[in-house]
């Protein structure tokens, strides 16, 4: 509304601002202010109007030395990032900023980070599965094309090596266009995946915006937004199919949690923003596929204290189409990637959609694995010995289908000492149905670890034959 | 992370489990005791049984005219197994061992096997194997009476005698002390002569004569075998179902304790985290 009237900071908490400005030029809300600290510049985001012509502001920057009576001009809009073409291959920080030092991007558009979401007309459903060439991920929560996925689980399972199999085995065979947004992870992480895109030859079809731990918590909370502002852009003005990685949105929330309390807010249950699913719905419900084109999207989702009931993996999953959850208890027997067949869901694992058999043996699994987990009482107490024969052999079976869902992957290469192997759908299917059939019941747990194929399975039992 | 409810739900299923397993390890330890006086007091009779019968196929054996039929070594074309197990399952490793014992002894046979059963556990075994069952006998109870065996030796010696197998084995388990049983494999039929020095092969004079002695004595002897090596089985088995129904109890209540541990875990972080919503709530008010 008024832009370039210009205010002074009165007050610093940490990393929100106030700034006082003069009567009826007050900027609006989710406005961008600029002002320049030690010769930097420094951008802050209009968050509250708290009366006596003072905003409340997040500082998208480090506020250190920042000191009251300092100088904010009001630049009369959102914050807003290059969009397009011209921002392929390139690395960006939360304001649109390259950040790989190969100068200015010219873009002929930017666009404001904060937008609205597609209205209900726009929105389309999609029912076609996507091959991810990851058996547990394939058989028992498929991916849909143009849906979103999460894949969660506690420190250290491996949700971001989850990431990167994914943006292996399908961002490098997607033909279009892939943003990946590093929401407050590790910077080293963001270093690796971008030198690995560079090298795979894939980077010239991809946009990375990294805003990592090291970044204040304002960054954190915006730096997803612009990952999809940039996505966005794609979907509607190119009709492209997007795919869009985060790692890791419960970063987000967290950030938000940060600065809620600070701006003035009651913290709600568990200590969570009182707006934890205004804020979750303000990112996903943006992250969609239209009737122009279409964002997949795969996110991390930190799970804190392996506690699926905790407030802000709740205010997440239900944004979600299926859920890879990673279990503590399964990376602990050493099988990765440590997906739980019991608790991760797909809306897409109909028969409709992947087809009679493979939903028959997706079900079957976990109908047996479930039973396996109702026996583990009365195995921890009688021992296996006194199972009824068909318990017995069910347990047998269910042993070596846990085992048959680990999977060299390719990013773990360094890790595992094996090759990584990509999976087809039809070859999960037959390896599991195989294995429920009993066809493979006298072959040793042993040889169904860390296997591709069940023809793989078959050779790694002769090896240990021998 | 489970609910407090659900793990104290699972607390109370595994503490019931406890109290079956206590309450079968303290009848099993009553029925052992029995069995293992009965195993006991069999014992001497048995070996002296099986001294004599050696002795006596021994001197058979020089008197070579009228060769006894179950003293009778010929080519073996086919064999019978008389394997001994429990009638029902909670004692551990026993059935399986045994079962697996008797498994391989039959693979490793060139001849073929058919087999008679004592015992649910190795009919069922047997059966689901798809072997050829002659016979099997089951319901002998915790005290078996030498008549409710005779019927089981009778129809190996019957088998032997008119030529449908050429050699019996007896398997069972043998008794060694309340925390060891051993699977074993025994020669019943035909019988295998002792060798015996020179003294020892004089001085005894039979009477009735040997053949008469042979006839009415031999089928008693065997009978007398099989009885013992099913006392024996039977003391085994009460053994290892208490050892495994004291394991289990124990294991039950490791688990219930572990349980306990993660179900106060639970409740305290709830208490917790109600508390700093408390005083968070409380905190932002007060400022």
């Amino acid at each position: 509304m008024a832009k370039g009237s210009s205010g002074q900071v009165v007050q610093v908490i940490s990393t929100v601002v106030d700034v006082e400005f003069p009567d009826g030029e007050l900027p609006e809300v989710l406005n961008a202010l600029d002002l320049e600290l030690d010769g930097e510049p420094l951008v802050l985001e209009v968050a509250q109007h708290l009366g006596n012509s003072w905003v409340r502001c997040l500082a998208l920057g480090p506020t250190e030395g920042l000191s009251r009576g300092t100088k904010a001009i009001d630049s009369g809009a959102p914050v807003a990032v290059p969009v397009g073409r011209e921002c392929l291959g390139r690395l960006f920080n939360v304001l649109g900023e390259p950040l790989d030092g190969l100068g200015d991007v010219k873009a002929a558009e930017r666009w404001p980070i904060h937008r609205a979401a597609p209205s209900f007309q726009e929105q389309v459903g999609t029912s076609q599965m996507l091959e991810t060439g990851i058996k547990v991920v394939d058989l028992i929560c498929p991916f849909a094309r143009g849906g979103k996925v999460g894949a969660m689980g506690g420190a250290g399972v491996g949700k971001t090596v989850v990431i990167m199999e994914l943006i292996n085995n399908i961002a490098k065979q997607h033909g279009g266009f892939s943003v990946f947004a590093g929401v407050g992870e590790r910077s080293r992480e963001g270093n690796d995946l971008w030198n690995e895109m560079k090298e795979s030859g894939v980077m010239d079809k991809t946009i990375l915006v990294f805003g990592q731990m090291n970044e204040p918590p304002g960054v954190r909370a915006r730096i997803a937004l612009t990952g999809l502002t940039m996505a966005e852009q794609f979907r509607d003005e190119e009709g492209q199919d997007v795919l869009l990685f985060i790692d890791n949105v419960y970063r987000y929330i967290l950030a938000g949690m940060e600065v809620s309390a600070l701006l003035g807010r009651m913290p709600s249950a568990v200590g969570y923003q009182p707006t934890l699913s205004t804020d979750m719905g303000a990112l996903e419900e943006r992250i969609t596929t239209t009737s122009k084109g279409s964002i997949t999207s795969f996110q991390a989702v930190y799970v804190p204290a392996d506690d699926y009931t905790d407030p802000g993996i709740v205010a997440t999953f239900g944004h979600l189409d299926g859920v890879v959850a990673l279990e503590r208890s399964i990376a602990e027997q050493g099988i990765y990637p440590a997906v739980d067949p019991l608790t991760s869901t797909s809306r897409l694992l109909d028969p409709q959609v992947v087809g009679e058999e493979h939903y028959q043996v997706a079900r079957n699994v976990q109908t047996v694995l479930q039973r396996y987990k109702d026996l583990q009482d009365i195995i921890a107490i009688l021992g296996v010995e006194e199972l009824a024969e068909e318990d017995k052999l069910l347990v047998g079976r269910a042993r070596k289908i846990q085992r048959f869902f680990s999977q060299p992957f390719s990013v773990a290469e360094q890790f595992t000492g094996r090759e990584g192997r990509y999976v087809s759908i039809a070859d999960t299917v037959r390896g599991f149905k195989e294995i429920l059939e009993g066809t493979h019941d006298e072959l040793p747990e042993q040889a169904f670890y860390m296997v591709g194929g069940i023809e793989e399975v078959v050779e790694q039992a002769a090896r240990l034959a021998e | 992370m489970p609910s407090v409810r659900q793990i104290r739900r699972r607390i109370r299923s595994v503490e019931n489990t406890g109290k079956l397993t206590k309450a079968m390890e303290m009848v099993a330890a009553a029925k052992m005791r029995r069995a293992q006086t009965d195993v006991l007091a069999a014992r001497p009779y048995a070996s002296k049984m099986e001294d004599l019968l050696a002795h006596l196929a021994a001197m058979a054996l020089t008197d070579s005219s009228e060769l006894h039929p179950l003293l009778q070594t010929r080519p073996v074309k086919k064999i019978a197994i008389i394997q001994i197990t429990p009638d029902r399952g909670m004692c551990g490793g026993l059935v399986a061992n045994i079962n697996r014992r008797t498994g391989s002894f039959i693979v490793e046979q060139e001849v073929p096997a058919t087999i008679v059963t004592v015992g649910n556990k190795g009919r069922d075994f047997m059966a689901r194997t798809s072997r050829e069952l002659r016979a099997s006998f089951d319901g002998l109870g915790d005290r078996p009476k030498l008549i409710d065996t005779t019927a089981v030796s009778r129809i190996v010696v019957e088998d032997f005698s008119n030529g449908e197998c050429d050699a019996a084995f007896l398997a069972y388990t043998e008794f060694v002390n309340t925390v060891v049983q051993r699977p074993v494999i025994k020669q019943l039929l035909p019988v295998e002569p002792a060798e015996l020095s020179a003294t020892e092969m004089s001085g005894y004079i039979y009477e009735p004569r040997q053949v008469e002695l042979m006839g009415s004595l031999l089928p008693r002897i065997v009978e007398m075998q099989v009885f013992s090596s099913i006392l024996e089985s039977n003391a085994s088995e009460q053994s290892a179902r208490m050892m495994a129904m004291r394991n289990a109890t124990d294991s039950a209540n490791d688990l219930v304790k572990e349980l306990t541990l993660q179900a106060n875990k639970a409740r305290q972080a709830t208490i917790t985290g109600e508390l700093l919503d408390i005083i968070g709530g409380s905190m932002t008010f007060e400022n």
